[in-house]
């Protein structure tokens, strides 16, 4: 009898002992900005998350596109009722800061050393990497092997090549074939111009504007001298190269599968290669969205459930299979050396150069106003490549607006 | 006006190749009707009709029935204050929408609304615009009616129901066409609002076909043709009514 109450005595405990090792379950809210190309993708990882943490349930929720996200995160945020996760551009999260839950610090150091030496500093705030980076894309240059059978390597060899691709074939007076092709709205695109020719939005301790100093005037003389040789369309590039209307133009990886879809469609080749170098470097912006876990609302067990899931999307197999499918770059080093990429990259050359791209790339600059900046800088560039100002023009009202900006 | 109308219709029956050629092709070579298939899996649109549908009819019902109540007190009734009223009503029209998103959004949120059909209809039971338009209508209607009616007993809720709704039918009809295409069309309060899909409806569905490196046309044109059949159907039903009421609202 003593013996069968010490079993039972020692099986009680050993269950209350699992009891209390199990996790409690717990269910967080993820909003992306995925649409329905992406978002399979997306639901299968985040499956494959929920199979390994059984005890998580993510809801997976759309948001729109990136500005009608932020505009939900920032109205959550105000009545304090944010989600677990999000995904945000650099400049959204800089004024978030203080309503977020550091991501660095529940990560090994080997986790933070393996993610890519350029995305590290723009998801780092006083010190601490607040926010992983997750749909990242590089601007290339996309260019037709046909037409263009040497990629230009330059500034100069980009506008000479464009010149001489600018042609009326059939005589009529109308160019039937541009050399380029260039989105107005577009300022990812004088940025890297900008960083290129070695210029600055602002200096490094943020006081004053810099872009109107001689290397960001350039640029904009850069692109202006384009114009001619441009086909000029608000619309997505990738809806023009397939009408045989333009050589190369310069674009976001992330585009690719539409771009090549468009070309190959009409039976055009096109192919990659890296952004022309301008006087200074051939650094290219970096574009996408990163993690963050939000401190506002959320239990510890959500708060730790999600930096789980930010931490299990840049795993090297996951950043690879969301890279494969969705069209974007691997975010951390030892992805590249995964067996998966190098096959893939074995079988898709193009790959190889928005790789190296990427490990050269630049990022946004994390000031509070940067989103607003942004958006003067695309509206600055798209009054020259529309012709409704000069680029020096362009570039005093451009000043006065950042400088407006950045005072305030 | 007809041509992007016809360029909707016949792209959606187009492949993705087709979509951009230049020069246009207007008419596809091979009628695709799968893309209608194809666009009606992508997201749960059965779904997001209903929800439209029931969303459009709750709040253009609800809507009738508060506009009609108030402008006929603006418009036939007397009481303390009605000028300075019906001005702060008026002035409520001049704040920009996206300025109260946020506000509107708290308080949707600390009444517990949030992603709940509550918060997709009660604030659009009622319509200042609703309001100012059916007030011109009413105001045409001679008082002498309501005092003959009154003569015989009839009450001013009776009145109101009986002889001046009938009466205003085409003003009526107009503000519920506009409520119904507004609901219908409703695209960034129902995002804002909900996080269910169960909850969303179709022009949230419609942005499943954009992202931010292209679009599939012949998709969302097939939604796009999907979504505005029952507008269509509507407005067949109701076009002579729509511009009685435009047109008898702008005459003194």
């Amino acid at each position: 009898m003593l013996r069968k109450g010490i079993l039972l005595g020692l099986i009680g405990l050993l269950l209350a002992g699992v009891g209390a090792f199990a996790q409690e379950p717990v269910t967080i809210e993820f909003w992306h900005s995925m649409s329905s190309g992406h978002q399979p993708h997306l639901v299968a990882l985040v499956d494959k998350f929920m199979a390994e943490y059984p005890y998580i349930t993510v809801n997976l929720t759309y948001q729109g596109g990136y500005g009608d996200t932020e505009d939900k995160v920032e109205a959550s945020v105000v009545a304090g009722t944010p989600p677990t996760m999000v995904q945000l551009y650099e400049n959204v999260i800089t004024p978030l800061v203080e309503v977020l839950y550091p991501i660095g610090p529940h990560m090994t150091a080997e986790e933070q050393a393996d993610i890519l030496d350029g995305l590290v500093e723009n998801n780092t705030f006083d010190g601490v990497l607040v926010s992983v980076p997750w749909n990242k894309s590089i601007m290339v240059l996309y260019y037709r092997p046909d037409l263009v059978p040497t990629p230009p390597t330059t500034w100069e060899e980009f506008l000479a090549v464009s010149a001489a691709l600018t042609v009326d074939v059939d005589g009529d007076g109308v160019i039937d074939r541009y050399g380029t092709g260039l989105r107005p709205y577009n300022p990812e695109l004088y940025l890297n111009y900008l960083v290129q020719n070695g210029g600055t939005i602002l200096n490094d301790d943020w006081s004053a504007v810099t872009i109107g100093d001689q290397p960001g005037l350039e640029a904009m003389q850069y692109a202006e001298s384009l114009v001619p040789y441009s086909y000029i369309s608000s619309g997505y590039l990738s809806d023009v190269i397939g009408q045989d209307l333009l050589a190369m133009f310069v674009d976001t990886s992330a585009g690719y599968y539409y771009n090549v879809k468009a070309a190959t469609d009409n039976g055009l080749p096109l192919t990659v290669a890296v952004v022309p170098a301008g006087p200074v470097n051939a650094k290219s912006a970096i574009q996408g969205t990163n993690l963050v876990v939000f401190d506002m609302g959320q239990t510890q067990a959500q708060k730790d459930a999600g930096v789980l899931l930010a931490k299990f999307l840049i795993r090297p197999e996951n950043t690879v299979a969301w890279s494969l499918r969705g069209g974007y770059l691997p975010v951390v080093k030892s992805a590249y050396e995964t067996q998966e990429w190098l096959d893939y990259l074995a079988a898709n050359p193009d790959y190889v150069v928005m790789s190296e791209a990427m490990v050269d790339g630049f990022a946004q600059i994390l000031h509070p106003n940067y989103g607003l900046m942004r958006g003067v800088i695309g509206s600055a560039f798209e009054e020259v490549i529309l012709g409704a100002s000069t680029a020096a023009e362009a570039m005093a009202n451009l000043v006065l607006d950042l400088t407006d900006l950045l005072d305030e | 006006m007809l041509l992007p109308f016809f360029w909707m219709v016949t792209t959606s029956f187009k492949s993705s190749f087709e979509v951009m050629q230049m020069p246009p092709q207007w008419i596809p070579s091979t009628w695709l009707w799968s893309n209608y298939a194809k666009a009606w899996s992508v997201a749960p649109f059965a779904q997001y009709f209903f929800n439209s549908f029931f969303m459009a009819i709750t709040t253009t019902v609800g809507e009738v029935i508060t506009t009609v109540m108030a402008a006929y007190a603006f418009a036939k009734m007397k009481f303390f204050g009605k000028g300075a009223l019906f001005a702060v009503l008026l002035a409520t029209l001049m704040i920009p929408g996206q300025m109260l998103l946020i506000p509107n959004y708290v308080t949707i949120n600390r009444l517990g609304w949030f992603d709940k059909y509550e918060a997709l209809i009660i604030p659009w039971l009622a319509s200042v615009f609703g309001i100012f338009l059916l007030r011109q209508f009413f105001r045409s209607i001679p008082d002498e009616l309501m005092d003959a009616a009154r003569i015989d007993g009839c009450s001013r809720f009776r009145f109101l129901w009986r002889i001046v709704v009938p009466l205003s039918k085409p003003a009526i009809m107009t503000v519920a066409l506009l409520k119904f295409l507004g609901s219908w069309n409703s695209f960034q309060w129902v995002l804002l609002m909900t996080n269910r899909e169960s909850m969303r409806t179709v022009p949230v569905g419609l942005m499943s076909f954009r992202s931010e490196v292209g679009t599939a046309y012949e998709l969302l044109m097939a939604a796009a043709v999907l979504a505005i059949i029952p507008v269509l159907v509507l407005f067949f039903f109701t076009q002579k009514q729509f511009i009685q009421g435009v047109a008898r609202t702008g005459i003194k």
